[in-house]
């Protein structure tokens, strides 16, 4: 009898507070398909952007870029984000969005096969999905998928180490994650540059999980063991954070640092010399052609699948000029 | 009456100090006796050393004329020995049935209980009845111990020791922290105790208290027993002349 | 202030002076005894204040069944923890326990290649397996080895991460039989996600053994008074080696949960999942001084942040306040309890 009581009053109270959770009101099937048919009206002109990652300038650029070119086109922009790039905190979030019914939904998957799922739901929903910066295993059901040809931005890092050091040596990769697509297509397109040059020992990639303090003590370890290294291509904005420090940290001199993406903060590591020359991504154009896109997909106009936006080199030398205005924003 | 529990010669150094030093102690069935002793005279390392609580370095115990040695308290508990200690020990987050069982559930019958199930009604209500079996000032038993008054807590503590004591109860102060009402129950509870057939050990330093219930109160000063007295007709200067080494002894061995 | 305590004290009522259920005590005040009801009201009057806002987008079956399943593997979790903060410790380890038994499990159900049910058994025993040796190395040397369970656990979160990466080189093993992802990850039964329904029975059954069995009375009353416990006969070193060993036992089955519902072993991924599931049980209203805590509080407490971000999301709040709220949230439960305890010591 006490067992009974028990079991059943926890399990009342955990029915009780999914039902609470679930729906309180008396009519969730018919507000569930109103919201469906509203995903695909015209009527409905809202933009719901997932970040990778919350309070990262890059994608903070990529919202300018969306923003600008929502309030051209006449939409709204929410931007969420997750604390961490992490999708086991960004499921949750694409979940609510989904939930929210925008007319469009502008995502940058934290990682290829745990946001297949979510995302095929919010297409099923009548949403139409613009994949940005990074992809999923099955990219299908998006209307688009725009991201830098991270390839290239690779083979780009590498022809900046090479210009300041044309008589090659020791490079080395500190990189995120494993398992970010764009990130690994920019070690790939160093690898495969490096490789092919018989002047350059390319010893390998080195992962920071996107801290910058295991970053620095990544790079003053490389350095303890390799003293020679010539050049480092730091694959994000925090692992080139990351390796500033850590090369200061070793008190090492005259290696070439190459930092993908142009934060603030690497600009002041440009113009310090300690970062000394940074690949930029367009984040800002990202953002603004996947309005365009998700515009084209909603109004019936031609869609294109897949865009590959460029880069721009930045060195102290143009900062002042092409390359300063491709510094990534911290707000809009 | 015959001697239920005794110790003879028992010793116990820590470091340079000697705690016990050849101490004695007796007591008879369904008898109260009070252990008393100025501060250090070694009154809870004796109880402890004869409740497993401590290991002596000499010295023998004989319960019912047996020799017996406890290494842990349990082996105590099994011949009917328990001991309230000072600081009762007691759950505060736990209710008093709850911390009369403790370790010592009472199991549903059957399949259940071998899946750990507990009885809990019947721990409430055998908790229940041997509050009223001690006049226990306690009013409910699913209340947490820690929101109880500190009557109310020393109550439990010894309900749940006369729960399991079925030979002898050692009470370690129990009424140090009490106001006047919850003495006088604390008090009752050790003469309905005695009247269960239980022998008590009371350790106090209140000398009226000690000398309304014990039947024999026994001095112990520099770790050895120095005095017994019947507690008929001895007054409480003489009790404290005997802890103080003030009153001249030789009454040492009467009992 | 568990619900084991609380029901019965209106169910029983037997005869004589002394009471057996706790009649003398208003209504009113028990219920503000009982930090889980507080919290449930807290919880009742968001879901309300967002379904004022929202009432199209946020009070759907489909937003709630999206939140089940989002907070089901922390339930999981929670389970256990609850289990571990209320003997006065604390798990920081269970996420990265998680990872290791999902990668575990997941390389070798890769290497069998079949995606039937029998592979996911398999998975399923080894996930388990693995998850149960941290646990009782993380019981070993808290209980024997008397290192303090926040340095033993914050090491493990470092070491079962590391082997996880080792094992895999650090590229996620992004295989998990079909049968798991399409049965568990995303299935439904009744409507209602299979994974939540796992969790709840998962709940129900750990909420039994803490409000029910000895094996839950030992364990608050090793958080309330460890030295009592000892001094009853309580085998306490076992009952933590147990307590710790079932903790990593549920984060084994979360792993594989994990593994059906993201269709990879997301090694970078559950960096916050600790931290999130201590905040939950304790916003629920398990004291981390050790002795209070019930099952259902934590339930409430892992609904209340999950709630909170799907509301912000659907209602376009910021991030950021979405991670303000819910560490106030957290510091107004701790104060909350810390005030009753407090009130409790006056003797009411």
């Amino acid at each position: 009898m006490r067992t009974r009581t028990a079991l059943s009053s926890t399990a009342a109270g955990i029915a009780a507070a999914l039902t609470l959770a679930a729906c309180s009101t008396g009519a969730p099937t018919s507000s569930g398909s109103s919201g469906d048919a509203g995903g695909g009206s015209n009527d409905n002109k809202t933009i719901a952007f997932v970040q990778g990652v919350a309070g990262d300038q890059f994608y903070i650029t990529m919202q300018c870029g969306i923003e600008a070119k929502a309030k051209e086109l006449g939409y709204t922009v929410t931007t969420q984000g997750p604390q961490k790039f992490d999708p086991t905190l960004q499921k949750p979030i694409v979940d609510s969005v989904t939930a929210s019914k925008p007319a469009v939904l502008l995502v940058a998957p934290t990682d290829v096969q745990a946001m297949q799922a979510p995302l095929d739901q919010a297409a099923k929903a009548g949403i139409k999905v613009v994949l940005v910066d990074t992809t999923v295993n099955d990219p299908a059901f998006a209307v688009s998928q725009i991201s830098s040809d991270n390839v290239g931005g690779g083979k780009a890092a590498f022809d900046a180490i090479k210009q300041a050091k044309p008589d090659g040596g020791k490079v080395l990769v500190i990189s995120t994650d494993p398992g970010v697509s764009t990130v690994d297509a920019r070690v790939n397109g160093f690898e495969e540059a490096a490789k092919g040059d018989s002047a350059f020992q390319y010893l390998g990639v080195q992962y920071s999980n996107n801290d910058p303090a295991k970053a620095a003590n990544l790079v003053s370890a490389a350095l303890q063991k390799d003293p020679d290294i010539v050049g480092i291509f730091a694959t994000n904005l925090f692992s080139a954070e990351g390796s500033a420090t850590g090369v200061r940290q070793a008190g090492a001199k005259g290696i070439t640092i190459v930092g993908f993406d142009a934060g603030p903060n690497q600009v002041k590591a440009l113009e310090d010399g300690t970062v000394q020359a940074l690949v930029a991504q367009q984040p800002g154009v990202i953002g603004e052609d996947g309005v365009e896109q998700a515009n084209a997909a909603l109004t019936g106009g031609s869609v294109e699948k897949k865009i590959q936006t460029g880069f721009t080199i930045i060195t102290k030398d143009n900062l002042d000029g092409e390359g300063g205005q491709a510094v990534y924003k911290s707000s809009c | 009456m015959s001697v239920l529990f005794e110790a003879r010669g028992l010793s116990r150094r820590f470091g340079r100090v000697q705690a016990l030093d050849g101490a004695d102690f007796d007591i008879d069935e369904g008898e109260v006796v009070a252990l008393i002793g100025d501060n250090g005279a070694g009154k809870s390392t004796l109880v402890k050393a004869l409740t497993g609580n401590l290991a002596v370095d000499s010295g023998e115990l004989r319960f019912q004329g047996e020799p017996v040695s406890f290494a842990t308290p349990q082996e105590a508990s099994r011949l009917g020995i328990e001991v309230v200690h000072q600081d009762l020990a007691l759950a505060p987050h736990l209710d008093s049935a709850q911390n009369m069982y403790l370790g010592r559930e009472i199991m549903r019958p059957g399949l259940l209980g071998k899946l750990g199930f507990m009885d809990n009604t019947t721990m409430r209500e055998a908790t229940a009845k041997a509050f009223t079996e001690l006049g226990s000032a306690v009013r409910s038993v699913v209340v947490p111990v820690g929101a109880m008054s500190g009557g109310q807590k020393q109550s439990v503590a010894i309900a749940r020791a006369v729960a399991w004591a079925n030979k002898v109860l050692f009470l370690d102060e129990p009424t140090a922290a009490l106001g006047v009402v919850q003495t006088r129950n604390v008090l009752d509870s050790i003469k309905r105790v005695r009247d269960q057939g239980i022998a008590v050990v009371l350790i106090s330093h209140s000398m009226p208290h000690v000398l309304e219930v014990a039947d024999r109160v026994q001095v112990l000063r520099l770790g050895r027993r120095v005095a017994t007295f019947e507690a008929e007709g001895t007054s409480v200067e003489t009790l404290v002349g005997a802890m103080t080494g003030a009153l001249e002894l030789n009454q040492e061995g009467a009992a | 202030m568990s619900t084991a305590t609380d029901d019965t004290r209106t169910e029983d009522r037997p005869s004589g002076t002394i009471e057996t259920s706790a009649g003398h005590t208003s209504i009113v005040e028990r219920v503000q005894a009982v930090q889980s009801a507080w919290i449930l009201g807290v919880l009742v009057v968001i879901i309300a204040v967002f379904g004022l806002m929202a009432p199209s987008t946020f009070l759907t079956v489909g937003n709630a069944t999206n939140i089940a399943q989002n907070v089901s593997i922390w339930a999981v979790l929670a389970v256990g923890v609850t289990f571990v903060i209320i003997t006065s410790g604390i798990d920081l380890s269970i996420g990265s326990v998680l990872v290791v038994s999902s990668v575990v499990a997941a390389q070798v159900m890769e290497r069998m290649g079949d995606q039937g049910w029998g592979t996911a058994a398999v998975g399923l025993v080894l996930s388990v397996l693995v998850g149960i040796f941290w646990g009782c190395f993380n019981g070993f040397m808290v209980a024997k080895a008397n290192v303090p369970p926040l340095i033993v656990t914050l090491g493990t979160l470092s070491i079962a991460l590391g082997i996880a990466q080792i094992l895999t080189g650090g590229v996620d093993v992004r295989s998990a039989p079909t049968v798991l992802q399409d049965n568990i990850g995303y299935g439904r039964l009744a409507g209602i996600p299979v994974i939540s329904i796992i969790a709840l029975v998962i709940v129900v059954l750990g909420g039994i053994l803490l409000h029910k069995t000895r094996f839950g009375r030992y364990t608050y009353a090793i958080g309330s008074n460890e030295t009592s416990a000892r001094r009853v006969g309580i085998n306490v070193d076992r009952k933590l080696l147990q307590i710790y060993g079932f903790t990593g036992f549920l984060a084994g089955i979360a792993g594989l949960l994990s593994l059906a519902q993201y269709g990879t072993t997301t090694i970078a991924g559950q960096s916050l999942t600790n931290l999130n599931v201590i905040a939950a049980v304790v916003i629920g209203g398990t004291s981390i001084f050790g002795g209070t805590g019930t099952m259902f509080g934590s339930m409430v407490g892992l609904f209340i942040p999950a709630v909170l971000q799907a509301g912000f999301v659907i209602i376009g709040v910021s991030p950021y306040w979405q991670t303000v709220a819910v560490g106030s949230i957290l510091i107004a439960a701790v104060y909350v309890d810390q005030h009753r305890r407090a009130n409790e010591a006056r003797g009411k």
